[in-house]
């Protein structure tokens, strides 16, 4: 374990450095992620100029679910933004090389590239969070804080399971794009707000099938509120521990799919 | 609970049939370990069928036809520790697929693989400990990365110690001329530096078994002659050299055991003098004469068996006879009764028209006892 958490250090290290070949990106990527998010909290903010409050959730509540998304999607951008090579690599063939080093294939995958954007996201994370605490009408305690760290890391996780599972489909797609898994990203995007907001078939379909909502909503919801979205929110690790092991499936499923290239 | 459950089917990494295999074939004729074993080897890959154009490519979208595409079909393969093998044949051959099935990288259709008693696609990792592979299509360092920064992250991941790697270090220096190359990145590299890098790459952690998939694609001949040595000094160390090559020169330099397919499936099998003694029994003698010859009927008559032909200017004369009757020197002698001789040479036979043979389907009717059947040692 201890061996393997060094190597996967390792890996994401000359990531780092295979980036930093072309340093303009590293600016470019991380600028980039702050101007995105940022403009997200903006709309936001433009539509609460209009109603004070959607289905109960007020400006600032909405921000931190925000944040959630934010951060959890910078922390799997960060360790994890390899899973959107997969398309390329198995594309091209490329897996070839990793198959052929003694070191976990899937993890080869989810280290081999660093994703600066990623930066950007856990800055503009923590200052939304910074900015919201001093609004809500709340008690914050020790207890409260860990649980927050932890949902956030647990936010991630299912973030990244949801990424690998979505970019497995390169495995059966073939092609050299990740439209699959993007879509399904964007599909994601949903969850940035209150999903009571939506019909019960998107609620479903966020919780359930693909459950993006378990990256923001029900985390966030299990932090400052009550209630069933509260008692959900509490199962996050579980439900990241289930999306990892469905990516890790569908990866374990695709590998033995796959035809290499140039027969 | 029923006493008689069929046992399920192991999941684990080593799998225990392999050593099993390993058992009934493991002594081969001289006593060695049989290290690579496939049985029943298959590779079927499915394509789809689409009519030319965009006009069929839309047809498809609707209506899905796929065929198959038979790139390795029943393929045995046996082969003990410290052989260097020839795997030869032309394009499209099922060579590479081959190889990419017992290095693990794609998972058979059907047929059992065994490498040094593992299933290299269902014990990946441990598989990679042992083995090292090199395509000479595709790099296999990391892009963006200087050689050196490959070659640590290897190190790291098989957990070789720093002084053992200084010294495989200092070995590729003094024979591929490593050094130069490792402060350099890869994309860098041209063809000739990286695939100096490759090897390198590849057999860092001193594997038993080496494929090599056609390593000298595309090098001048300077690098072609550093890598063959190379690989040459490998074998001599006991290493396990399976060789994919169009390059004949890389055969004769390296094995000693040719296997040959073609459409996927195995025509020949046995060993590289043997091919040629079976295959390539004619030899040729040319000499250049002192005086032009009006006719050599009478050294023909000297040379029973053997064709004589002389060129129209009268002063080259060619003989070609089969080696198994008749020795260079009989012919020597019997020329030299007949004129004298400025000049003379004699051409070796060459794996070339062995492999030549082959692809025009003549060696599969000559010897079709050999296909599919025993390796023949």
């Amino acid at each position: 374990m201890r061996r393997t958490i060094r190597l996967y250090r390792r890996l994401l290290g000359a990531q780092v450095r295979a980036t930093l070949e072309y340093e303009a990106d590293f600016w470019i990527m991380s600028l980039s992620a702050v101007l995105v998010q940022g403009i997200g909290v903006v709309f936001l903010w433009a539509i609460f100029e209009s109603i004070p409050e959607i289905n109960g959730w007020r400006f600032w509540e909405v921000v931190l679910i925000y944040a959630f998304v934010v951060i959890s999607e910078g922390l799997s951008t960060l360790f994890t933004q390899g899973a959107w090579t997969l398309a390329v690599t198995v594309n091209f063939g490329q897996l070839d090389a990793l198959l052929m080093r003694p070191f976990p294939p899937l993890l080869q995958v989810l280290s081999s590239e660093v994703g600066f954007n990623g930066l950007g996201n856990l800055v503009l994370g923590i200052g939304l969070v910074a900015a919201a605490v001093r609004h809500v009408d709340f008690t914050w305690s020790p207890g409260r804080i860990a649980l927050g760290v932890i949902l956030v890391i647990a936010a991630a996780g299912v973030k990244i399971g949801l990424n690998l599972l979505t970019n497995c489909a390169a495995f059966w797609l073939r092609s050299p794009y990740s439209m699959f898994a993007f879509s399904m990203h964007t599909f994601g995007e949903l969850a940035r707000f209150p999903i009571t907001i939506y019909g019960l078939g998107v609620r479903i379909a966020i919780t359930a099938v693909l459950p993006y909502a378990f990256m923001s909503y029900f985390p966030a919801a299990a932090v400052l509120s009550d209630g069933t979205a509260r008692l959900l929110g509490l199962l996050t690790p579980l439900v990241a521990i289930y999306c990892l092991w469905l990516g890790a499936t569908a990866f374990r499923l695709g590998l033995s799919r796959y035809e290499s290239s140039g027969h | 609970m029923p006493t008689h459950r069929p046992e399920p089917r192991r999941r684990s990494d080593v799998d225990f049939s392999a050593s099993v295999v390993g058992l009934a074939s493991a002594k081969v004729h001289d006593g060695s370990v049989t290290l690579i074993q496939a049985i029943g080897l298959r590779k079927v890959f499915r394509k789809p069928d689409k009519a030319p154009g965009i006009r069929g490519s839309l047809r498809h979208l609707v209506q899905r036809r796929y065929s198959e595409h038979v790139a390795v079909d029943s393929i045995d393969l046996s082969i003990a520790e410290g052989e260097a093998v020839a795997y030869v044949g032309p394009n499209g051959a099922g060579k590479s697929t081959t190889v990419k099935m017992l290095s693990g990288i794609l998972v058979p259709t059907a047929g059992q693989v065994h490498v040094d008693g593992l299933v290299p696609h269902r014990a990946r990792v441990e598989n990679a400990r042992r083995v090292g592979v090199v395509f000479g299509q595709r790099t296999q360092l990391w892009w963006d990365l200087p050689v050196r920064e490959s070659l640590e992250l290897l190190r790291d991941m098989h957990g070789i110690d720093r002084s053992r790697y200084q010294e495989r270090l200092e070995r590729f220096d003094s024979v591929l001329g490593l050094g130069d190359l490792l402060p350099v990145t890869a994309r860098k590299l041209s063809l000739g530096q990286r695939m100096r890098a490759d090897l390198a790459a590849a057999l860092l952690h001193e594997p038993r078994v080496v494929y090599l998939d056609e390593p000298t694609i595309g090098l001048d001949i300077s690098v072609k002659d550093r890598v063959r040595s190379f690989v040459r000094q490998l074998v001599s160390e006991g290493t396990t050299v399976m060789l994919t090559t169009h390059d004949l020169s890389d055969i004769e330099e390296i094995c000693q055991r040719i296997i040959i397919i073609d459409e996927g499936r195995l025509v020949y099998d046995g060993n590289l003098q043997a091919v040629k003694d079976t295959h390539v029994r004619e030899r040729t003698m040319s000499f250049e004469l002192e005086d032009s010859l009006l006719g050599a009927d009478q050294i023909a008559a000297r040379l029973p068996g053997a064709r004589v032909h002389l060129e129209s200017n009268g002063r080259e004369l060619a003989v070609t006879f089969d080696r198994m009757t008749l020795g260079a020197r009989q012919v020597l002698s019997a020329v030299l009764a007949e004129v004298e001789i400025v000049d003379m040479h004699i051409d070796e036979p060459a794996i070339e028209s062995v492999v030549r043979k082959v692809y025009a389907g003549q060696l599969q009717a000559e010897h079709g006892g050999a296909t599919n059947s025993e390796p023949m040692r």
